[in-house]
């Protein structure tokens, strides 16, 4: 299946904006996280179709992931 | 501090603290090991302060009886890194309630200031009624403990934070600083003075790379007082680092608290700027008075884009590997790193930048420096002025002011430049005061009168009980938007439990960025005060003092007036909801009229049983 992917900030370092990848049915966030390498401990926000949602969530063809770094105060 | 007993929960009044009390108007100074009355007063900070300020009656800001206390917290000065935190409390000038009452207030930087003071053995200073005379206190180590000596300090009027830092490290070596602006000095006109603490960096390269204890308008208090600088000297007194600490620092790097903050080289999330990022995606970073437009003209301000331009160099507090600071320089034409221009925290860089209306990085940075020179806490500042160019777009046949508008840079610096002279007193006792003269109070983006951070409204209704600094002391400016909880079920649980206890941090003399997302009341605090001072303490005992501490907090703000419907968001909000912000709309009257009255449930029995 394709989900779009988009990623926010630092994510995209080295990596890309948006792009539109073939996944395995049934993939969860986690494994789309580990293929990109990101680190856990910097991965703040998961959305799914832009509504909150965990690394285990498990994604439908068609969604759109967006990965955003971890917020914090300042 | 000293330490007759390893139990400070059951033995509070066997650890005692050295104060030193100055009295400015006689000059008389009494030095004292006070006893103890509970855990905060242990842990230190506000936690102490606030025990402090509610044995008086204060209704001016600018009266004898309120008395400016600097102090640090227990960690202060220790080998847990981040350890250097200075606070400066007393009653406000900026945030009070409309019954015309000044609130406790606490601000706190780091900075190296705080552990030199540490070192000289003393744990606070205390500074009643006020002098005559500009003075500054020079507090020093000696083979007879701690000595404070008031000097003449004529000689420092005028200039800028960072050139009385400069000018006093000229003759006192050893030693770091805390001084006032210009703004400070113009307390009468400004009540948002800051409190520059100066850094190793700034003294090593001659930069201006002081840290604020912006929050509250200590250095108001302070100019006040007469008090325009404060020297502490001391040698350096770091213990060698005992395995325990050692990990502990380990882990504060490396274990995923702070990971956010470290620099990007380092695979850390780049510090609090990335904050731009992150809201962006939602339509949420505050643009032209907190009215995000759902558009792209936040991103000219995003790090990718800066850099393009300017030189940024991460760096960081004596002895922090957290290294969160980012400071921007600009480019020499051969791409060589010039002159340092200001440091990029998201607060300052969107309330001084987007939130005006100005998207130039480099004009952004000239509002902060020029800010920070002055000493005028950038929240306030950026703040009040967003508000004045919201009016002026509101009237445009009556403009206040210069009748700056949003994006006008060169009127916006001429605001900022006679702010901090105290030629503007319309800015520079904030946006509360401002808004009740014009009459249109909706839109004034303060809560209980004083100015909010960069993290909207719409997405933090727990911003009506923080007890100091909005996203400070009360960390729920991401419930919303980072966790995605929209039910009022997580809100209450989050105000009224987790959230609220950000505020340990302000008491143990560590730096938030410890453990943001923890507190205090954890096991690698324990260890650490352990280790440093043999203490017998759990994290239940930690937790159950950062909560008194809070309920005092907020016990204090009823003393002093307000009402329940000053615990309260600006109209604007609910009134005219902005629907380019792509998060959940919870800010509806109906939601917060349910959070007000289930808050409250929790709250008010224990405000019953805590004596002020
Ligand atoms: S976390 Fe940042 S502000 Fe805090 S001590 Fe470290 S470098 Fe300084």
């Amino acid at each position: 299946m394709q989900i779009r992917v988009r990623l926010i900030g630092a994510f995209r370092i080295e990596r890309f904006k948006e792009e539109i990848r073939e996944v395995a049915s049934e993939s969860r966030v986690q494994q789309i996280v580990d293929e990109l390498q990101i680190s856990n401990r910097i991965l703040g926000i998961v959305l799914i179709n832009g509504v909150h949602a965990g690394v285990e969530d498990i994604l439908q063809d068609g969604d759109t992931l967006s990965l955003l770094p971890i917020l914090g105060g300042g | 501090m000293k330490f007759l007993t390893t139990d400070p929960v059951a033995e509070a009044s066997s650890v005692l603290y050295k104060r030193c009390t100055i009295d400015l108007r006689s000059g008389t100074t009494t030095l004292e090991d006070v006893p103890c009355r509970n855990l905060e007063d242990v842990l230190g900070g506000f936690g102490r302060s606030f025990q402090v300020l509610a044995e008086r009656k204060v209704d001016n800001a600018y009266s004898a009886e309120n008395p400016l206390i600097v102090n640090t917290g227990l960690l202060t000065g220790s080998s847990a890194m981040t350890g250097m935190r200075t606070y400066f409390s007393g009653y406000s000038p900026i945030k009070g309630s409309k019954k015309g009452l000044p609130s406790a207030m606490w601000s706190t930087g780091s900075g190296k200031f705080g552990a030199k003071f540490k070192w000289t053995g003393l744990d606070e200073l205390i500074f009643e009624n006020r002098s005559e005379t500009p003075v500054y206190a020079v507090i020093r180590e000696t083979a007879a403990g701690p000595q404070v000596e008031l000097k003449p300090a004529e000689k420092l009027l005028g200039l800028s934070t960072h050139d009385k830092i400069m000018a006093l490290q000229k003759e006192y070596a050893d030693a770091h600083f805390a001084v006032i602006g210009q703004a400070g000095e113009n307390w009468q006109n400004v009540y948002m003075g800051a409190v520059a603490l100066s850094t190793e960096n700034q003294l090593k390269s001659g930069e201006d790379k002081c840290r604020f204890a912006g929050r509250g308008g200590m250095g108001s208090l302070m100019g006040y007082k007469n008090i325009i600088a404060l020297v502490a000297q001391s040698s350096d007194k770091l213990k060698s680092l005992s395995p325990a600490v050692k990990k502990v620092n380990i882990n504060v790097v490396k274990g995923g608290g702070s990971t956010r903050l470290q620099p990007l080289s380092r695979g850390g999330g780049g510090g609090t700027w990335a904050a731009y990022d992150v809201l962006q995606a939602f339509h949420a970073v505050p643009l032209n008075n907190f009215r995000p437009q759902g558009n792209a003209l936040p991103e000219k301000l995003c790090r990718e884009n800066v850099e393009q331009d300017y030189e940024i160099k991460s760096e960081a507090c004596f002895r922090c590997g957290i290294t969160c600071h980012n400071n921007v320089y600009a480019k020499n034409a051969d791409g060589s790193r010039g002159e340092f221009l200001a440091k990029f925290d998201y607060e300052p860089l969107n309330l001084l930048g987007s939130n005006l209306g100005i998207h130039d990085a480099g004009q952004a940075a000239r509002l902060i420096q020029l800010g920070d020179n002055y000493g005028m806490d950038s929240i306030s500042l950026g703040v009040t002025i967003s508000y004045l160019l919201a009016y002026n777009e509101r009237h445009p046949e009556k403009p206040l002011l210069n009748g700056a508008g949003f994006g006008d840079y060169e009127k916006i610096r001429e605001l900022v430049i006679r702010a901090g002279e105290g030629e503007l007193p319309e800015i520079g006792k904030g946006s509360m005061r401002l808004s009740q003269a014009t009459g249109e109070t909706s839109y004034a983006y303060h809560v209980k009168g004083l100015e909010l951070p960069a993290y909207q409204p719409e997405t933090n209704p727990g911003y009506a009980w923080a007890i100091a600094g909005g996203h400070m002391s009360m960390a729920t400016y991401g419930l919303l938007t980072r966790e995605g909880k929209s039910d009022l079920d997580s809100w209450v649980k989050g105000i009224t439990q987790d959230k609220l206890h950000m505020v340990g941090f302000d008491m143990i003399g560590l730096c938030k960025f410890f453990d943001i997302a923890n507190g205090i009341g954890t096991q690698m605090v324990v260890d650490c005060l352990k280790s440093e001072f043999e203490l017998e303490i759990t994290t239940d005992d930690i937790r159950a003092a950062v909560r008194r501490a809070f309920l005092r907090g907020l016990a204090l703000e009823l003393r002093q007036g307000y009402s329940k419907e000053e615990f309260a968001l600006p109209a604007e909000v609910y009134e005219h909801p902005n629907a380019n912000i792509q998060l959940p709309q919870i800010a509806t009257p109906e939601f917060l009229d349910e959070l007000q009255r289930r808050v409250w449930a929790v709250f008010e029995p224990e405000l019953e049983d805590l004596s002020l």
